[in-house]
């Protein structure tokens, strides 16, 4: 844990750490398959348009292309189980673990421990986001403090979870058409063409524009984040969308005097910008 | 300056997410709308399509074929024959010509100009596809005569160089065009002074008097002669109307259109056609306006 | 990624290379043109409007025609009525014709007659099976409505399976056969028969001219606009990127052994496309082998139509309404985001 300490200064700057090196490769592995996926896969759903032979042509077109994206498909599937079995590890070894040598499990426990996980939903997302309708449309300048994982980092996450389960059964199911329907009949077939098509076009738009505009073309962060690479983010940025954790960190890092008020970053704009209005 | 670009780059990208939101919709709930309305007006759209095929049945070379938007790709594998359909047409046309977008006289004739003479009309229409209508239909005279023709390139109009070899016989990309001598230069038959006038009275037509139609008419007509040139002032070994090598044609394409084949079979058709050929508007009535103006030729 | 980089070469040189393909040939076959008729019909502009103000062009393209599977039948074995030069407008070639080419089996006249015969007893015949001319029998079609000149679409096998003529094979042949032109024609006649004469897309495109056309499909009770809904498919996507090996309309739709001409309504217990039948189609050999049969349940021509397929609808709907009811508002947001930060102090009520 020393290589990675909770806040690392670099030239006299703040840097907060979030994501450890295991969680960053998983995450480079998803975005490249995924990329893969979508440009070998959006070729055939919108096969009428122009660009689509080209860039189909970019992979091998219909003779490799559909092998591209298969072997891609079976990386991405082998991502997640193996996303899973980490979660599930790294829950029992941190928090389960103990718990049972300390005072024992029952299920309720349990299920409490799972459903405080940082990424689970909870009502002060629900807070947040109200809050942050409030800042949207002009009624306040305070923009919600953000937990460790705001509402977006949220969806973020169990928008492709949701995803990777239904393109990844339909696309099991398509690709290993003799074998399923010994199964199941041939009309499931075109239920999984659906559901993998659409599905796959709605991640493939959420992630390339709300996730991408979110992390790297929003203007607090343009024009790129870094944060999937580094695992650290700024002290701007972490004051600005996890108000609330970042406040907890340094805290605990002993250093409550230097804490920066809410809208710290906001300073550039509120100076500069700020006759506009 | 860091702030003005960034007001730039976000006025950009309030655009660009409008723009998101426009195919967003157009790949979701318009499906559910197109689909609603699809099945209510399959049937009438079909009408209208049906309708529309009636009103297109203005026939011209150019519509059918060089600008047709019905065009078919035959995949043979080692090659594609890219080429326009003609529905119940069997043989394969492959070809590929851009229209004349330069004749003084396509706009009004037509570019299938000839169809008095049953059996000669496609004949006609064939050398009317590169050689310009006043190759024939002009016959200058004295100071004028210059026996100078040239080609000029179908789709932009400039003069070319012979396009005569290397294309398949008949299929160039360029017509023969005579020049004529004004004021002791030589000029273009199609000049820009007759291009102008001619254009300004297609614009003007539907104002005009009756009177002032038919003047304007004679004006634009004053240079056809009232008989054509003939097959034979071309296919002749003595005294041929086209310099032929000059136009870039080589000596063999040259024997053939000199040859015996031809010349004979134009005798041929010279005897049962030809005295009909040199007074074409006599035999048939004129019924439409758009042949009586043919027959001012 | 090892496996696309020849293909991408070759699909960048295909698309490339489309408009300088288009003359040239993949035989020096010569035409049979005994009565010199391309003397005056080699001209591109051989045209005229008929009485009908219909066009009509009289242009044959040789280096074509000779490619194609008539190149060494005269023009007077289809044009029959043309006995001189110069000639009166000719009459309509009757396809059925015997022609002057002797089939060698049976060293008879051949004659595409018994396509008449195989036609009028399949589902696209004038006739219905008790003999009465069927409802807008104009709609069915005739020879010319599915066919313009067949063309060879040759194959090399002699290392590896492409399209094309191998020089290599022709050497072969070449020790027994003198006669270079009858080589090439042999060689494109056998490998364009040994895969199908058309692509795929070629079929499809041939099919819709009709069974896209909404008003026939209504007129005639058709359940699907059926080239639009293959075109939804994975194979009718993967024709339209000119795949060869996908299955086209007709490799359904025809019983194997049987050429197009014969085919028959789903609804006739002989037909390829009967429920009895179906599961035979997929897992035919060159397909799906291992496939169970209920892999022919699988509904080809399922349409996003309530009508047509309303469970099918319905699920769509449920995607359409989950992408747009997500990622609308989400866009929402951004727009509202930017806007925001385009003024950064701008507050009804300030904090205080």
């Amino acid at each position: 844990m020393k290589r990675y300490p909770a806040i690392k200064i670099k030239d006299g700057k703040r840097y907060f750490y979030r994501f450890t090196m295991n969680q960053r490769i998983q995450h480079i592995i998803l975005a490249w398959s995924v990329v893969t996926l979508v440009l070998t896969g959006m070729p055939l759903k919108f096969s009428n348009s122009a660009w689509a032979p080209y860039l189909y042509a970019l992979f091998g077109g219909i003779k490799a292309a559909p092998i591209v994206h298969i072997t891609t498909g079976v990386i991405l599937l082998i991502l997640f189980v193996y996303h899973i079995g980490y979660l599930a590890y790294v829950i029992y070894k941190k928090q389960i673990l103990p718990l049972k040598q300390k005072e024992g499990l029952s299920l309720m426990k349990v299920l409490i421990i799972l459903a405080k996980q940082p990424l689970v939903p909870n009502l002060k997302d629900a807070f947040d986001i109200r809050d942050l309708m409030k800042y949207l449309f002009f009624l306040t300048n305070k923009r919600p403090d953000g937990d460790n994982f705001t509402w977006k980092e949220k969806f973020d996450y169990w928008a492709p979870f949701w995803g990777m389960i239904i393109i990844g059964l339909s696309g099991l199911i398509i690709w290993n058409k003799e074998l399923a329907t010994h199964i199941v009949p041939g009309w499931f077939l075109n239920f999984s063409l659906i559901a993998h098509s659409d599905e796959a076009l709605l991640a493939a738009l959420f992630l390339f524009i709300w996730h991408w505009y979110n992390v790297h073309f929003s203007i607090s962060v343009f024009p790129m984040g870094t944060v999937f690479l580094t695992g650290y983010m700024s002290e701007e940025l972490m004051a600005e969308e996890h108000y609330e954790h970042y406040v907890k960190v340094m805290k605990e890092a002993g250093l409550e005097h230097e804490i920066l008020p809410p809208h710290g970053a906001h300073a550039h704009e509120s100076s500069e910008g700020g006759h506009s209005a | 300056m860091k702030n003005l670009f960034y007001k730039i780059y976000m006025l950009g990208f309030m655009a660009l997410t409008v723009f998101f939101i426009y195919i967003i919709w157009e790949v979701t709930f318009a499906h559910i709308i197109e689909e609603y309305y699809g099945r209510e007006r399959a049937l009438e759209i079909g009408q209208i399509v049906e309708q529309k095929k009636h009103e297109a049945t203005k026939t011209s070379f150019e519509k059918i074929i060089l600008e047709s938007d019905e065009k078919i790709k035959h995949y043979l594998g080692y090659k594609i024959l890219e080429e326009r359909r003609i529905k119940g047409h069997f043989h394969h046309i492959g070809f590929q010509i851009g229209p004349d977008k330069r004749s003084y006289c396509v706009d009004c004739h037509g570019d299938m100009p000839h169809d008095h003479i049953k059996e000669l009309r496609a004949f006609l229409n064939m050398h009317a596809f590169f050689v310009g209508c006043e190759t024939c239909h002009v016959k200058l005279e004295g100071a004028q005569k210059t026996r100078v023709y040239k080609w000029y390139d179908r789709t932009t109009g400039e003069l070319v160089e012979s396009p005569v070899k290397g294309s398949a016989p008949g299929a160039y990309k360029a017509k023969i065009i005579p020049f004529e001598r004004v004021d002791g230069k030589l000029q273009r038959i199609d000049s820009e002074d007759r291009m102008a006038f001619s254009r300004e009275y297609r614009e003007k037509e539907k104002s005009l008097s009756q009177a002032q139609k038919s003047r304007a008419k004679k004006l634009i007509h004053k240079i056809v002669s009232k008989q054509p040139a003939i097959c034979e002032d071309c296919h002749q070994k003595e005294a041929s109307l086209l310099p032929l090598a000059d136009l870039g044609y080589p000596k063999e394409r040259i024997d053939s259109i000199m040859s015996t084949e031809v010349v004979g079979m134009i005798k041929n058709y010279t005897k049962f056609y030809m005295p009909r050929m040199l007074h074409p508007g006599e035999e048939l009535p004129k019924v439409e306006e758009k042949k009586a103006v043919k027959s001012e030729i | 990624m090892k496996v696309s980089l020849p293909y991408l070469k070759s699909y960048l040189l295909l698309f490339l290379s489309i408009p300088f393909l288009i003359f040239s040939s993949p035989g020096s076959a010569s035409a049979a043109d005994i009565g010199n008729c391309l003397l005056c019909h080699k001209y591109p502009g051989m045209s005229r409007v008929d009485e009908e103000g219909k066009f009509r062009l009289f242009f044959i393209n040789e280096s074509i025609f000779n490619n194609g599977v008539h190149a060494k039948v005269k023009c007077e074995g289809c044009h029959t009525d043309i006995t001189e030069i110069p000639h009166k407008p000719a009459k309509k070639v009757d396809c059925l014709v015997e022609c002057h080419i002797v089939e060698p089996s049976s060293e008879k006249k051949f004659s595409h007659k018994s396509v008449e015969t195989d036609l009028g007893q399949s589902v696209h015949g004038k006739i219905d099976s008790a003999g009465k001319s069927k409802k807008y029998a104009n709609d069915f079609p005739e020879c010319k409505d599915c066919h313009d000149e067949p063309l060879y679409r040759p194959l090399s096998f002699f290392k590896k399976v492409r399209p094309g003529i191998s020089e290599a094979s022709l050497g072969r042949c070449r020790v027994c056969h003198k006669k270079d032109e009858f080589i090439y024609r042999f060689y494109n006649h056998v490998t364009t028969r040994l895969h199908k004469s058309r692509n795929p897309i070629n079929i499809a495109e041939v099919c819709a001219r009709c069974h896209n056309d909404s008003q026939l499909v209504e007129r005639h009770g058709l359940s699907t606009k059926a080239v639009f809904s293959y075109g939804e498919t994975f194979h009718g996507k993967a024709a339209r990127f000119l795949d060869e090996r996908i299955p086209d309309c007709l490799d359904c739709h025809v019983n194997k052994g049987e050429s197009a001409h014969q085919m028959l309504s789903h609804k006739n217990t002989q037909a390829s496309t009967n429920d009895m039948n179906r599961g035979k189609i997929c897992s035919n050999i060159d397909c799906h082998p291992n496939a169970s049969p209920k892999l022919a349940t699988y509904n080809v021509h399922a349409e996003f139509n309530l009508k047509q397929s309303p469970a099918q609808y319905f699920f769509t709907v449920f995607f359409i309404v989950l992408t747009g009811g997500t990622l609308l508002p989400l866009m929402g947001i951004i727009l509202l985001d930017l806007i925001r930060r385009f003024f950064p102090n701008a507050v009804i009520k300030r904090r205080k």
